[in-house]
């Protein structure tokens, strides 16, 4: 149903629009008429319902028409993709080589009516008693939620104004508007499109790997105070050192004769490490100059983004460097041919794709075998589920119960038959690796140094006042200098995925390098309000709206930055605290709306 | 290339130039920036707004200039770069206004509010250099740019005579002593009957339209075109020029010609074989880490900045 490109029809409240004329087949829609008529009532029935004197009586109409809503919309779904279907087999089994209706989709008017129906179950709830004091506690899920929404009718904006629209002569307005509300509602669909398929959940989980890093960087250092926009250049001499270490030393002779097991147990540790010593000495020169000088980080760390730029480009693009017209400077680093980068990370300092982890191998005609291995899966589900159930012991002992059960896990899981599976072409391109099972240790590293230790503590004290924290007797300085160390280094560790786990097509440090993941990083943990969980989740989102993006590309011609526009839109909108009452955003107001207070609301 | 040729004339003049150009650029946007945070409010969306400001007018000059152009391929129009500069000012108001709503109405932090401006710049142009010129990274070059008095843009005539009238402006006038009250002490403001929110609105604009009058130097006075990312940090440098110069236009100027010299060093260093340009271009970024450590400690901010009015 699509109104670009040959040929398109729409199905509007008023009937089906034929834009073009020429559609081969048409699905029957008759029934679309029942549904505009239910909408109406259910409008009407909500104005009636405000009328009610009783607040318990409105609350419960509300709920029963909000359910309602939610019921009628999964059965407009249901037989608008039945008819679809229907056409499409009948004029299969009629012989066609393709279906007519090729890409079809509900329209915006069926997910509004489905929002709607979630709002009236929502404003049911307001109707009882506590209902502001609850949203009031929801605060850290939503705000962000309405920062997110009005990003999004911005973005629409954008695409109503910037992509135009072809249409025959003499479309009238009403298709006018039904394609270009259409064309908005389909770039979203696209955008979120790769929710639907295995493949878009690999390529968006490869995306959100370095974003998970760049965002708990980020948020790491709001926790403490400060503001970290260095990420990007912490990366960069993260991924010089993961270079060093992954090329240089793991390639050196003296090191020829390791057995390859030995090898990777000394070199891929020694590579991640590499990577976040990076980072982290990179972070810690603007705490230092903060805590010593009082310059203000947000400067400094954009100032050594653009020097660690300078300094990838020095080691990557040439071998050769004169000075003073004398003196030549050679350098062992550039791989040498036109492109800027370096030389292959050796064999053993790289992190395996996670196809590969999961037991799968392409065999010697290029297909991938092999069976779904428990191993990794059933670790990891140990590792929590040992987590949480020794609750009871002191946190130590806790976590080496926890990581004994991963072993355990791993093992049980190494024994346990396969599942064989078919991995298709797509999903095995996807360069999805280990990198992402350090990004989940590196969340559970927040979440436990954060929150369930006394440096973390501290830490949080220091961010949130830093007066009374000086006088408590902890040092600023050096929790300055601490935390901005261990922000640049979570923002050194993305570089484990680019280089080390070859994120970028090869396992090298290459000019194309992304730094400005770092810069999404800081919509990342705003978006998820600095916890571990909501900068996992919202790491994914962007992961999920980029890999759209690129589908956006292609087959709109919108740009990708349109992507990066939700971000800043996200950013902004956040920092307003979602245009909402005060009450959600300050902390103060907060407390005495949860509690009920009278006289501040 | 030897330390003699460093010494020549035909080095050192036209560094003297590229130094001028280069600190027009800082000298407008610090200035711009100086009023805002007198005001008390932090506006780290300068670099974005440079951003903004360059596009509208190169956008806006090639799109005035296509319908002469098309008779023309040469028409010289010469109110179009004028025009455009004029744009571009609007547009950069309407930044800072944003800044504004979001920093002083919304009392959001001021430096992420100033960060997603900057990313929204990072952003927001390749959207409307694809829909105008089918191209994310550089506009349409344009034959109606700023037309040069004397071997230099009138712009840069203009940002060095803006310090006298900025000094004047801000230490002269009833209106510049309320605004650095504002910055100071809003609550005392506030008492004396000066509308806080009034004054950082227009002086958050100020900075905005100033800006903007940078950027469309930068993409119509010293190239014909929008490239993507031509601030390159500018915005960052002239707010590191500001502290430096002590929030005091005369600071300024001076924190501004050094930086100014150190970018025009760079330019002319780059194409020799002195040192490899990619060590030079850093040399601007070290040298604004280098002064902010060892200064910032003797400059006082003004003394309300970053945080919000509550009334």
């Amino acid at each position: 149903m699509r109104a670009f490109g040959g040929k398109g029809i729409l199905i509007t409240l008023w009937g089906v629009v034929d834009l073009y004329g020429r559609a081969k087949a048409m699905p029957d829609v008759s029934w679309l008429g029942y549904f505009t008529i239910f909408w109406v009532a259910l409008a009407l029935l909500v104005v009636v319902a405000a009328f009610l004197p009783e607040a318990k009586s409105r609350a419960r109409l509300l709920y029963v028409l909000g359910l309602a809503g939610i019921a009628v919309f999964a059965l407009e779904a249901f037989l608008f993709y039945h008819s679809v279907w229907s056409v499409n087999d009948a004029a299969l089994a009629a012989g066609a080589r393709r279906p007519p209706l090729k890409r079809y989709s509900l329209s915006l008017g069926a997910y509004v009516s489905f929002l709607y129906s979630l709002f009236l179950i929502g404003i049911g709830r307001m109707q009882l008693p506590g209902g502001r004091a609850l949203l009031v506690r929801w605060r850290g899920v939503i705000v962000p939620a309405v920062s997110m929404l009005l990003a999004m009718v911005a973005g629409a904006v954008v695409v109503w104004i910037l992509k135009e629209t072809h249409l025959p002569q003499g479309s009238g307005a009403l298709a006018y508007y039904a394609a270009k509300l259409d064309q908005v509602t389909y770039t979203f669909q696209l955008l979120f499109g790769p929710l639907l398929t295995a493949s878009g959940w690999f390529q968006s989980l490869l995306i959100a790997t370095p974003l998970i890093f760049t965002g708990l960087a980020v948020a790491f250092g709001f926790q403490a105070g400060l503001f970290n926009i260095g990420a990007p250049g912490q990366l960069t001499i993260g991924a010089i050192f993961a270079m060093l270490a992954g090329v240089h030393l793991a390639n050196a002779h003296w090191f020829a004769g390791l057995p390859p097991g030995l090898a990777r147990a000394i070199f891929l540790p020694i590579g991640v490490i590499a990577a976040a010593a990076g980072g982290a000495l990179w972070g810690a020169i603007p705490g230092w100059l903060k805590a010593r000088f009082g310059a203000h980080e947000v400067i400094n760390t954009i100032m050594m983004n653009y020097i660690a730029a300078s300094i990838f480009l020095f080691m990557i693009a040439s071998n050769e460097y004169t000075f003073f017209g004398k003196w030549t400077l050679h350098m062992p680093f550039k791989f040498p041919g036109y492109e800027g980068r370096s030389y292959e990370v050796a064999e053993s300092a790289r992190i395996p794709l996670l196809i590969n982890t999961l037991g799968f191998h392409q065999d010697s005609s290029g297909a991938w075998t092999g069976a779904f291995s428990w191993a990794i899966p059933l670790a990891l589900a140990f590792l929590v589920a040992g987590y949480i159930f020794f609750r009871k012991m002191e946190l130590g002992k806790r976590l080496l119960a926890a990581l004994a059960a991963a072993l355990l896990g791993y093992f049980i899981g190494g024994f346990l038959p396969g599942i064989p599976m078919h991995v298709s072409p797509k999903l095995a391109s996807v360069r999805l690796n280990g990198a992402f099972i350090i990004a989940i240790f590196a969340v559970a590293f927040y979440n436990y140094y954060m929150w369930r230790t006394r440096d973390g503590y501290e830490l949080r004290a220091v961010g949130l006042a830093p007066k009374a924290a000086e006088y408590g007797g902890i040092s600023i300085a050096k929790k300055t200098i601490l935390a901005m160390a261990i922000s640049g280094a979570l923002a050194g560790l993305a570089a484990t995925h680019y280089v080390l786990g070859g994120g970028i097509d090869e396992y090298r440090l290459k000019q194309s390098l992304p730094t400005n993941v770092g810069f999404d990083g800081i919509a990342v943990a705003l978006l998820g309000q600095n916890t571990p969980i909501g900068v996992f989740l919202s790491a994914l989102l962007f992961g999920v709206l980029s890999t759209g993006g690129l589908q956006l590309d292609l087959q709109l011609g919108i740009s990708r930055e349109l992507v990066m526009m939700l971000q800043a839109l996200i950013v902004l909108f956040i920092a307003a605290g979602g245009f909402l009452p005060r009450y959600f955003t300050d902390p103060i107001l907060a407390a005495q709306a949860e509690e009920g207070v009278q006289g501040v609301l | 290339m030897t330390f003699a040729t460093l010494l020549s004339a035909a080095f050192l003049v036209p560094l003297l130039q590229t130094t001028l150009r280069s600190t027009t650029v800082l000298l407008f946007t610090a200035l711009g920036g100086m009023f805002s945070e007198r005001s008390g409010v932090v506006n780290i969306a300068l670099e974005g707004m440079i951003i903004f400001g360059a596009l509208t007018a190169a956008v806006s000059a090639q799109l005035l200039e296509a319908p002469y152009v098309a008779q023309n391929p040469n028409a010289h129009v010469w109110w179009i770069p004028w025009v455009a500069v004029l744009l571009a000012m609007v547009v950069g108001a309407v930044v800072g206004w944003i800044h504004a709503v979001v920093s002083i109405k919304y009392k959001a932090d001021q430096i992420i509010s100033g960060t997603a401006i900057n990313l929204l710049a990072a952003g927001l142009p390749s959207l409307v250099l694809r829909y105008l010129y089918n191209n994310t990274t550089s506009s349409k070059e344009i034959t109606n740019r700023l037309p040069e008095w004397l071997g230099f843009s009138p712009l840069v005539y203009l940002a060095f005579a803006l310090v006298p009238i900025t000094w004047y402006v801000m230490f002269k006038t009833p209106w510049g002593l309320r605004l650095r009250s504002v910055g100071e002490h809003p609550e005392a403001a506030d008492t004396m009957g000066i509308n806080v929110f009034r004054t950082r609105y227009a002086a958050v604009i100020i900075s905005g339209m100033l800006a903007g009058m940078a950027g469309a130097y930068l993409s119509i006075g010293i190239l014909n075109q929008f490239v993507r990312n031509m601030s390159a940090g500018q915005g960052f440098i002239a707010l590191a020029a500001l502290i430096f110069g002590k929030w005091h236009p005369l600071g300024v100027l001076g924190a501004t010609l050094l930086f100014g010299f150190a970018k025009a060093l760079a330019i002319q260093l780059g194409g020799g074989d002195i040192m490899p340009p990619t060590i030079i271009e850093a040399f601007p970024f070290i040298i604004t880490m280098l002064v902010l450590a060892g200064f910032v400690g003797t400059s006082r901010p003004p003394k309300a900045i970053g945080k919000p009015y509550e009334k």
